[in-house]
């Protein structure tokens, strides 16, 4: 297997979860867990595994454009980052059409938000966070307006 | 420790949404200014972000009053097929609308009147049937809230709300889509950097549809507001002031209309014979 091969894989299993948190029905556990717990615990032992094996040999670090540019160069520790992303956007996903869910948002308009997140993510959750205060204000309903 | 399954939620039924709809609208206004912070360029010598920041202005208003009508329905109408399918299809159109204007102003290209390729073409004829169905929506709550004798609405409302919003409909239709055939929104050709009016950028120089659309679409906006503000003063015969109130305001999209098909800007009463 390339890494390449890993790279897809891993965009397949994020891609699952995605499916899952936008058009999936809620409420069974068993799917609710794969984009809230399953994937992103998969995505996480995936990135450890590869940060621990590549990150030292790449020879980069954190602290400058050039450092970061450095540990790109290694293909391993791309694909690392690349799962960071996919691990995370799909937890702030979770996060996000959960509160969604609280604050009695339509699956309808989660829909667009969510997608959002899959592209965009920090864009999508400020759509999201925004929507959800907007939902629980209720202006209207209260008569402020 | 996040749970692995997601809590109950409270159900809430789709006439619940607007609120929720014009703060999605109103975060993407938030994301259009970010964008022009960041982006010094220009679509036919405008800032790209301008126009998404113009429509997501446009649908939280659009959002505001649908929602402020839909409130004053009594719970049967409220929660009826009719207000339902108009609310599905004004978030899926609008969404659609603009997701696209969004996605065009990253790539700095013409979302309306682009005909550079096939799928542009096909995307421009979309936002036309989402513009028309977004009309249709309004349309029709604005029917189901003159029919629903429960909703809390005074005379003056029920017949604003009613006719504006049918006004708004037949008005964005006629203009809209005759601004959507016409290749670009001028009526004549303005000098680079001729002028325009503050903030809305229409050409004070040459013929512009977008005053009419303007005024044409937010007779939604002003039949209900007359009609409410006669209401709360207690004017004696509601119904007859917003019925002329409106046929006025409607003389008026209509006249912008007239002046800019012949070539005139907003500015040049020439129509007038001024």
């Amino acid at each position: 297997m390339t890494w390449d091969d890993l790279f897809g894989l891993a965009n397949m299993a994020a891609l699952v979860g995605w499916v899952v948190l936008i058009a999936a029905p809620r409420g069974h556990w068993w799917l609710d867990a794969l984009p809230r717990l399953v994937l992103p615990v998969g995505l996480a032992i995936l990135y450890s595994g590869l940060m621990l094996a590549y990150v030292f040999a790449s020879g980069g670090g954190f602290g400058s454009i050039a450092a970061v540019r450095q540990l790109f160069t290694s293909d391993p520790v791309l694909v690392a980052g690349w799962v960071h992303y996919l691990a995370f956007d799909l937890l702030v996903g979770s996060f996000v059409a959960a509160r969604l869910d609280g604050a009695g948002v339509a699956r309808l308009i989660q829909a667009p938000i969510l997608f959002a997140i899959f592209m965009l993510g920090p864009l999508g959750l400020l759509l999201g966070l925004l929507t959800e205060t907007g939902a629980r204000l209720r202006p209207l309903e209260k008569g402020l307006i | 420790m996040i749970a692995a399954s997601f809590p109950a939620a409270p159900l809430r039924k789709m006439a619940d949404q607007p609120g929720a709809l014009v703060a999605l609208c109103l975060a993407l206004c938030v994301i259009a200014v970010g964008g022009a912070i960041f982006d010094d360029r220009l679509l036919q010598g405008v800032p790209v972000w301008v126009k998404p920041l113009k429509f997501s202005v446009s649908f939280v208003v659009y959002f505001a009053t649908l929602g402020w009508v839909v409130n004053r329905l009594s719970a049967p109408v409220r929660n009826g097929w009719a207000v339902w399918v108009a609310l599905v299809l004004a978030v899926l159109a609008s969404v659609f609308e603009q997701g696209y204007i969004f996605a065009m102003a990253g790539r700095a290209e013409a979302s309306h009147f682009n005909d550079s390729g096939v799928f542009f073409v096909a995307m421009y004829a979309l936002m036309g049937l989402g513009a028309a169905l977004l009309m249709v929506s309004v349309a029709v709550i604005g029917w189901a809230a003159y029919r629903d004798r429960q909703a809390a609405m005074g005379p003056g409302l029920r017949i604003g709300v009613g006719l504006g919003f049918a006004l708004s409909t037949g008005l964005t239709l006629v203009i809209g889509f005759t601004l959507g055939g016409n290749g670009g929104h001028f009526v004549g050709v303005p000098a680079p950097g001729a002028a325009t009016l503050p903030l809305f950028g229409w050409s004070a120089t040459v013929g512009d549809l977008r005053p009419a659309h303007f005024f044409g679409l937010h007779a939604m906006q002003a039949g209900p507001l007359l009609g409410w503000v006669l209401d709360r003063r207690g004017v004696a015969r509601p119904r007859f002031w917003v019925v002329l109130g409106l046929a006025g305001y409607s003389l008026f999209s209509l006249f912008l209309f007239v002046q800019a098909l012949a070539g005139l800007p907003l500015t040049d009463l020439a129509v007038l014979g001024l």
